[in-house]
C-alpha cells in the first residue's frame, strides 16, 4: 500500500457520546479502592547496579495486580520514572535497562498475565473477546485500569518525582500507553509503539492474523452479537482516547506490520490533539516498528522529556 | 569456515544414557489423547481442536491442533514450546489462511498455560528451576514434552509424514529431531542452551540472564549448572540431526553447531526486522514443503 493511502486511511470507529462519562465513572470506581501496594526486594534478580522489587497492588474488582519495580542502586532522588506496559502474549519484562539509565521503572502485569491471574484468567486466545458484548464487564475495562494504577503506584513512591513520569510500550503496550496517557493527564511523556487496541473494527478487516483475529472468530460464531461487539469496542478503542492526551507523545509504526495494521496507527495519529506529537514510520519493518533503531529514539525522547 | 567462537561445554559421559532414560520413560507411558473440538476457532477452511495427552512424570500436557477441512494428508507444521506462558493456535501474525493448507500443531510443555497444573512456570525463573541436578531440572521434562508433541502429531492420519517441519525459537526442534526423528526439516534459533555458560556472561537478556542471576547468589553452583546445561546443549545432539536445518542467529557464533549438524544446514542471521525475517521464514517453509506460492499476511503481500 502506498504511504499516502496509509496516511489518508479513514477509520470506521465512532466515538460514543458518553465515552468520557463512561471512563470518568470507571475511574471513580477505581478511586474508591485503596491501592494497598506492597513492594518486596527480590535479591535473586537484583544486581549491584539495580534493585529489583516484586510489587502487588489492588485494582478494579478487587483484583490483585503484580509488577516488577527496578531502581538504580546508586541514585539521587527524586528520580524520573518510566511505566512500562506489556504486549499481548509476552511476559512483562524486568525493566532493568531503564533503571540502569537512571529511572525508577515499573513493569506491570495487568490482570490475566502471570502473577496477576489468580482471580481473572481468560487465557490467550481469549482475553480480547472476554465479555466483549458488555462494556461494563469487558476484560479490558479492568486491564486498562490496572495500567492506570501502575502510574498511581509509581506516583506515590517517595523516591520518584511525580512530575517526571513517562509511559511506554509496544503493541498492546502501545495501546495501553495511549489509554494511560489519556486517563492520567499528570503523565509527562508517552511513547507508543505499533499500537494495538486501536481501530479494532478496521483491523479485523485489514488483517486476518491473531490476536485481532479473535474478534473474527467470535463474530463467526456469534454473528448476532456484531452490534454489541462493535458498541463495546468503541469504548476501548484507543483512537477515541487520543483527544484526551495532552503530554508530548511519539508513535512508531512498521509499514509492513502484519499484527497491528499501520493504517490504524495513522488514524490514531490523526486524532491526537497534543501539540507536541511525532510519528516515526519505518519501511521494511513489521511489528517491531523500527526495532533497535527506534528504541534509541525512545531513550532520547525520555531523556529529553524527563531528565532535562 | 574459520570461527573465533569455541564453545567450552563438555559432553557428559552419561549423555546418551540420560536421554535414553527419558525416551524409555516416554515410551512406557500411553499418550492417552483427549481431543475436543473448539468451534470458536473454526474457520471456513479449518477446524481447531484442544488436545490433552500425557508426558513423563506422568504429566498432562496440552496442544492446539488445526486441520484443514477436506482430504489429507496435509503438510504439517509443529510449533514447539517457546519460553513464555502463552501457547497460540498459530503464531501471532501468521496469516490465518495458512490453516487451509497446513496441519498445524502447537504444543504446550509443562509450566505453560493449559499445561500448568500442578506446575506453573514463572518467566523468568523456569530456566534455572532445578538446574543444580540434571535429573530434577525442569527442562528434562520440558524437552520430553516437546518430543511428546511430535509423538501426538504422528498419530494423526491427516498428517503427511513426508512433510513435517519442526519449528521453534530455541533449540527444541534440534533436540526433538535428534531424540525422536519424524521431522523432515527443522527451523531453530539456538539461543538458550547452545554454549549457554559461554554466552550468559555476555548478555543481560533473559532467559540467559537467569544464569547470571543464579550465579550472583550461588557462585558455588557454577560447575553444577554447567554440567546440567551440557545435557541440553544442541552441539551434542547435532550429529543425530540428519534433516534439512535452518539455523537462525549470528553465523559466527553458530558455526561450530552448524558444522556438527548431520543434515544440510542453512544459516540465517536476523535482519532485526520482523517483516524481512518473517517473509524469509514463510518463503522457506513453502519451498521446503513443495509449494511455489507463499501464504502471507495482508501487509506482506
Amino acid at each position: 500500500m502506498q504511504r499516502s493511502a496509509l496516511e489518508n486511511f479513514q477509520t470506521c470507529a465512532v466515538r460514543p457520546d458518553d465515552f468520557d462519562a463512561f471512563w470518568d465513572d470507571v475511574l471513580a470506581q477505581a478511586e474508591a479502592i485503596p491501592l494497598n501496594a506492597r513492594a518486596e526486594l527480590v535479591p535473586l534478580r537484583s544486581t549491584p547496579e539495580v534493585e529489583v522489587y516484586e510489587v502487588h497492588y489492588d485494582s478494579l474488582d478487587g483484583v490483585r495486580i503484580a509488577g516488577w519495580y527496578c531502581l538504580p542502586a546508586t541514585r539521587s532522588e527524586p528520580l524520573p520514572a518510566i511505566v512500562q506496559v506489556p504486549g499481548y502474549i509476552g511476559e512483562p519484562p524486568l525493566p532493568k535497562e531503564w533503571a540502569q539509565a537512571g529511572y525508577a521503572a515499573f513493569s506491570v502485569a495487568p490482570r490475566g498475565k502471570l502473577r496477576s491471574n489468580a482471580q481473572f484468567n481468560p487465557g490467550y486466545p481469549g482475553l480480547l473477546t472476554h465479555n466483549i458484548i458488555d462494556r461494563n464487564t469487558y476484560g479490558y475495562r479492568g486491564f486498562y485500569i490496572d495500567a492506570v494504577r501502575a502510574f498511581d503506584f509509581v506516583c506515590g513512591r517517595d523516591e520518584v518525582d511525580a512530575e517526571r513520569i513517562g509511559v511506554t510500550g509496544s503493541s498492546q503496550g502501545g495501546g495501553l500507553t495511549l489509554a494511560l496517557a489519556a486517563l492520567r493527564p499528570a503523565l509527562r511523556a508517552a511513547a507508543a509503539g505499533a499500537p494495538y487496541l486501536c481501530g479494532f473494527m478496521d483491523a479485523i478487516e485489514l488483517t486476518h492474523t491473531y490476536p485481532y483475529h479473535e474478534i473474527n472468530d467470535y463474530l463467526r460464531r456469534y454473528p448476532q452479537s456484531a452490534a454489541a461487539v462493535r458498541q463495546t469496542l468503541e469504548y476501548f478503542d484507543t483512537i477515541h482516547f487520543a483527544s484526551r492526551i495532552a503530554c508530548p507523545i511519539i508513535i512508531n509504526l512498521g509499514l509492513q506490520d502484519n499484527i497491528c495494521p499501520p493504517e490504524t496507527g495513522y488514524a490514531l495519529f490523526a486524532q491526537l490533539t497534543a501539540p507536541d506529537k511525532k510519528l516515526y514510520a519505518y519501511d521494511q519493518s513489521g511489528h517491531d516498528a523500527g526495532g533497535a533503531e527506534h528504541r534509541a529514539v525512545v531513550r532520547d525522547f525520555f531523556a529529553q522529556q524527563l531528565k532535562s | 569456515m574459520a570461527t573465533s567462537f569455541r564453545p567450552t561445554a563438555v559432553r557428559p559421559d552419561d549423555f546418551d544414557a540420560y536421554w535414553a532414560q527419558v525416551i524409555a520413560e516416554l515410551d512406557a507411558l500411553p499418550l492417552a489423547p483427549e481431543v475436543e473440538e473448539l468451534p470458536l476457532r473454526e474457520t471456513d477452511f479449518s477446524r481447531t481442536y484442544a488436545v490433552r495427552y500425557t508426558g513423563i512424570g506422568p504429566y498432562r500436557l496440552f496442544g492446539y491442533l488445526s486441520l484443514p477441512k477436506g482430504d489429507g494428508p496435509f503438510p504439517t507444521l509443529v510449533y514447539l514450546s517457546r519460553y513464555q506462558s502463552v501457547v497460540e493456535v498459530i503464531p501471532q501474525g501468521d496469516a490465518s489462511e495458512k490453516r487451509q493448507r497446513f496441519a498445524i500443531f502447537s504444543g504446550a510443555s509443562r509450566g505453560q498455560r493449559n499445561a500448568d497444573l500442578p506446575y506453573a512456570g514463572s518467566f523468568p525463573g523456569m530456566f534455572t528451576d532445578g538446574i543444580e541436578d540434571p535429573q530434577n531440572y525442569i527442562f528434562r521434562g520440558f524437552a520430553a514434552d516437546c518430543c511428546r508433541a511430535l509423538d501426538y502429531v504422528l498419530t494423526r492420519p491427516e498428517v503427511d509424514r513426508s512433510r513435517i517441519i519442526g519449528l521453534g525459537e530455541n533449540e527444541m526442534p534440534l533436540l526433538v529431531a535428534a531424540l525422536r526423528g519424524g521431522f523432515t526439516q527443522v527451523s531453530a534459533m539456538p539461543s538458550f542452551f547452545y554454549a549457554a555458560m559461554d554466552r550468559a556472561p555476555q548478555t543481560e537478556v533473559y532467559p540467559l540472564q537467569e544464569i547470571n542471576d543464579h550465579l550472583r547468589l550461588y557462585p558455588e553452583d557454577r560447575e553444577l549448572m554447567a554440567r546440567t546445561l551440557s545435557y541440553f546443549d544442541p552441539l551434542f545432539f547435532a550429529s543425530k540431526v540428519d534433516v534439512k536445518t535452518l539455523l537462525w542467529g549470528d553465523p559466527e557464533t553458530l558455526d561450530p553447531l552448524a558444522a556438527a549438524v548431520a543434515g544440510e544446514v542453512e544459516q540465517r542471521p536476523s535482519t532485526g526486522s520482523r517483516y524481512t525475517d518473517g517473509l524469509y521464514k514463510e518463503q522457506w517453509l513453502s519451498r521446503q514443503l513443495g509449494f511455489t506460492d507463499v501464504i502471507l499476511p495482508a501487509h506482506w503481500q
